[in-house]
């Protein structure tokens, strides 16, 4: 597994954020061309950990190869002997957390809300000015528009000085207004992407999915916000057996009704968090399954409207659909099995979340010849 | 609940098919038209009217943004110019008998872009804006200039980051040059092959040498290219056409699996001949049948393969962004992404503009590229390029899905203000759309599995197409 937190050391009292340099085979003149202030370069490799200089001052990184983090962007919390990797220049899967508070509490969540919230935008924002060139980043939470005041600024300085960068934002879409318009006008709505739950066509399952009476209501009335200050949404259902007799019936809305939407993501479960705790009752096996998920992709991609399937292994999912099935899993998060040693299709397989249980999974999974 | 507006046509099993301005359809009863005008609609019909986001309770609220959005996408309204299609020769070493592209013989003068000219070109081509450009080279027989489309595609590639080049050539003549012209991966060929052999030779070739050549060079083309690089079209005569099985046996051969099946031309020099009485009816009646033969072939073989235009009028009535066709398409305003350039360096609307003004009918030309594009002329065109107001098409059904011909019309009838329904463009479209709401509401397993191919859908099944009784 790929970690996030690394150890270091570094003399100072407060959090801050450096982006690590290793140049090797570059030249002294060179280099000084691409130093920004946020930038350290490594000095020296010794048994005791690697050293980066800069005008941030000295950093130590230990236990892992600086090969690994060259480019990394760092949140820096000396007075633990911690840091965040806040961006992995090699990976496409970078995201902010940006508060672990919540309105609502989801059967599945993965990342459970917590009261306390620490506000880390400014941190945020200097990681993403040294984000690698049209990098896309996720912003996370909790959830992240219970700031929104403060998210839509912090998206529209980043994208005005990035015009390479884009967002991709995971919310619960119940705060959006009217009142957005302006905010949402300043921000280049090309480039950012607001990933939105939507579970079922009932209102009533719903609103017992995220544990908050009036949810579904709240959140049909801000899509309707949504498309008319022309954000772009990307839909994500995730299957459950709660909501799992229910996917035709919310297909069909989507194609009658949000066909505005930029894509609709019907995703598999993750065994974390309430996931884990909830994973009997609320586990769909779709390798069983599948006929109600293909109708559903099928019913919504006939009106022309993106549809796809995030996190499902390529071996639970019948042939003509596996084109639908793009690897999601997180690079840090994804894991294969000795089933998958052989599979003609792992280089294109997301495979299981590292966590996704061994005996209560999908029944029917291999190897593809 | 207020209901949006709905129109409604009989379909063939006695039922009625209802449709509302922003695309979405259903099929229902004599008794729901009933109660829909007479402005008595039960609970179940509210219900089924709102699941289909047939109405809505408030201005502004999600099924009247919905309706909005539908709306809106359906009106194609591309801004940007970045298909240019190019006509460096008129010339060509073919005399077919009804030529698509008015052409002159292989020796003759002044008939191709004069060094003035290629320089005027490609300063329009240089003066376009954004990241991607197609260039389609016409003629007469393009490869007959290759070195001018080598000037083309040189300039084409660097300056813009995306390219992307087709010759529309008849495959006869084709020396080294020729073959490295279009090995490029950036390089399309398409061609005409209209149907199998004796038809191809009795429409085209006219001589058992001359068509060896073509399927030599065909047969050379399949082998060294990749599936997908060669396209072709049949040009089919209603007074004679060819036998459709071979025909799709023969494309399929050469592995091309979309057919544009397309009725020989009324402008250029096929107009001048006489194809009888009732050509619309008959010809409706041979791509009906095109199109089952089509769904029964496939479910024979399994193997599947489509009519091109078929498949983009079914597409226009699911979907609200099928506009990329620039036959069917609602505004489709001229020169705003694509135009035609000609021998003599004069811009046209269309290829068939070009070929109607060739033949000395109409000056359809709209500026030439020393003056640029002549706005006051393409708006004057583009005053009828738009069928919201038409006083037939706003009671017709399928204007969602519909477009409009202004070119066809001025080349049958000399005028854009004749009534719909005694126009061409709207008893083939007619016709058309018929066809696809019959084939959308059949449930036999052949028609459903040809469906699913033509949409790259997994599987299609009856509820996609909603009735209510
Ligand atoms: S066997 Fe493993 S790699 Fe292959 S499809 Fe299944 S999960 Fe993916
Ligand atoms: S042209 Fe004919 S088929 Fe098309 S919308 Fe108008 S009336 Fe209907």
């Amino acid at each position: 597994m790929i970690p996030l937190r690394i150890k270091v050391e570094a003399n100072a009292d407060q959090m801050f954020v450096v982006r690590l340099r290793s140049f090797e085979g570059v030249t002294r003149e060179h280099k000084a061309g691409q130093l920004t202030p946020f930038d350290v370069v490594l000095d020296r490799v010794g048994p005791e950990g690697a050293h980066y200089v800069g005008e941030g001052g000295p950093i130590r990184i230990l236990g892992i190869d600086p090969a690994n983090v060259d480019g990394d962007v760092l949140l820096v919390n000396p007075r633990r002997g911690t840091a965040d990797r806040l961006i992995r220049s090699s990976s496409r899967h970078n995201t902010f957390l940006v508060t672990e508070r919540c309105d609502q509490i989801c059967l599945m969540c993965s990342q459970p809300p917590k009261r306390h919230h620490v506000d880390l935008f400014p941190y945020f924002e200097t990681a993403a000015l040294l984000a690698p060139e049209g990098a896309t980043i996720g912003i996370s939470g909790g959830e992240p528009t219970l700031f929104k005041a403060q998210l839509f600024d912090f998206l529209e300085r980043v994208l005005s000085v990035r015009p390479d960068l884009s967002f991709h934002v995971l919310t619960n879409g119940q705060h959006f207004g009217e009142g957005d318009r302006e905010a949402m006008s300043c921000i280049d709505r090309g480039r950012v992407v607001w990933g939105i739950p939507l579970y079922s066509r009932d209102p009533v399952v719903h609103d017992e999915i995220v544990a908050k009476a009036g949810a579904h209501e709240q959140l049909l009335e801000n899509l309707a916000i949504m498309c008319r200050l022309g954000a772009q949404v990307e839909l994500r259902t995730v299957l459950m057996r709660p909501n799992a007799d229910g996917l035709l019936k919310l297909a069909s809305f989507i194609a009658a009704t949000l066909p505005f939407v930029r894509t609709w993501a019907i995703m598999q479960m993750e065994n974390i968090g309430f996931g884990r705790m909830n994973w009997k009752t609320l586990f769909y096996d779709s390798s069983e399954g599948f006929d109600i998920v293909g109708r559903s992709i099928d019913r919504v991609r006939s009106r022309g409207i993106d549809a796809w399937l995030y996190n499902f292994p390529l071996c639970t999912v019948p042939e003509p659909y596996r084109s639908l099935a793009p690897a999601t899993i997180s690079d840090w998060k994804r894991a294969y099995r000795d089933e998958c040693n052989g599979c003609s299709v792992k280089d294109r397989c997301g495979g299981f979340f590292e966590w996704h249980p061994a005996n209560r999974g999908y029944s029917k999974l291999g190897a593809i010849q | 609940m207020n209901v949006w507006p709905l129109k409604f046509r009989d379909m063939p099993d006695g039922s009625i098919l209802f449709c509302d301005d922003a695309g979405a359809f259903f099929r229902s009863s004599h008794g729901f038209l009933d109660r829909y005008a007479a402005d008595s609609l039960t609970a179940l019909d509210e219900s089924f009217l709102r699941e289909g986001n047939h109405g809505f309770d408030r201005e502004f609220d999600l099924p009247w943004t919905s309706f909005a959005y539908r709306w809106a996408r359906r009106q194609a309204r591309p801004t940007r110019m970045n298909y240019v299609i190019l006509v460096p020769t008129l010339r060509c070493n073919l005399a077919c008998g009804y030529c698509q592209v008015s052409r002159v013989a292989e020796k003759a003068r002044g008939f191709d872009w004069s060094v003035e000219t290629l320089a005027g070109v490609l300063s329009f081509l240089g003066r376009l804006d954004g990241p991607d450009i197609k260039i389609e080279f016409q003629g007469g027989e393009p490869l007959l200039r290759v070195d001018l489309l080598e000037a083309v595609r040189d300039f084409c590639r660097g300056k813009f980051p995306q390219s992307q080049f087709v010759v529309c050539t008849n495959l006869q003549a084709l020396d080294e040059r020729a073959w490295a012209f279009l090995d490029a991966d950036d390089t399309f060929i398409s061609t005409s092959l209209d149907g199998d052999r004796a038809t191809h030779e009795r429409q085209r070739t006219h001589g058992s040498a001359v068509t060896d050549v073509f399927f030599r060079n065909l047969e050379t083309a399949v082998s060294r290219y990749p599936e997908g690089k060669i396209s072709a079209l049949p040009t089919v005569d209603v007074a004679d056409p060819p036998d459709f099985n071979a025909l799709l046996d023969n494309y399929e051969r050469y592995g091309i699996r979309s057919v544009y099946l397309r009725p020989m031309n009324h402008q250029g020099f096929a107009r001048k001949i006489q194809q009888g009485d009732n050509v619309l009816a008959r010809w409706n009646g041979l791509h009906s049948e095109f199109i089952e033969l089509l769904i029964a072939r496939n479910h024979r073989t399994g193997r599947f393969m489509e009519e091109y235009y078929f498949s983009q009028c079914l597409k226009r009535v699911l979907r609200f962004d099928a506009d990329d066709h620039v036959d069917i398409r609602n505004p489709n305003f001229f020169a705003s992404d694509y135009v035609v350039i000609d021998h003599d360096g004069r811009f046209y609307p269309t290829d068939e503009a070009r070929m109607l003004s060739r033949i000395g009918r109409i000056d359809l030309s709209i500026g030439d590229v020393e003056t640029g594009i002549d706005r006051a002329k393409v708006d004057l065109l583009n005053s009828g390029a738009l069928n919201h107001f038409d006083p037939d098409c706003v009671h017709c059904a399928y204007q969602p899905f519909c477009g409009t011909d202004v070119i066809d019309d001025i080349s049958r009838y000399g005028r854009i203000d004749v009534p719909r329904p005694d126009t061409w463009f709207c008893g083939r479209h007619l016709s058309l759309f018929d066809k696809v709401f019959e084939i959308l509401y059949r449930s036999d397993e052949p028609t459903r599995a040809s469906l699913a191919a033509w949409l790259g859908l997994g599987r299609w099944d009856d509820s996609m197409a909603p009735a209510h009784q």
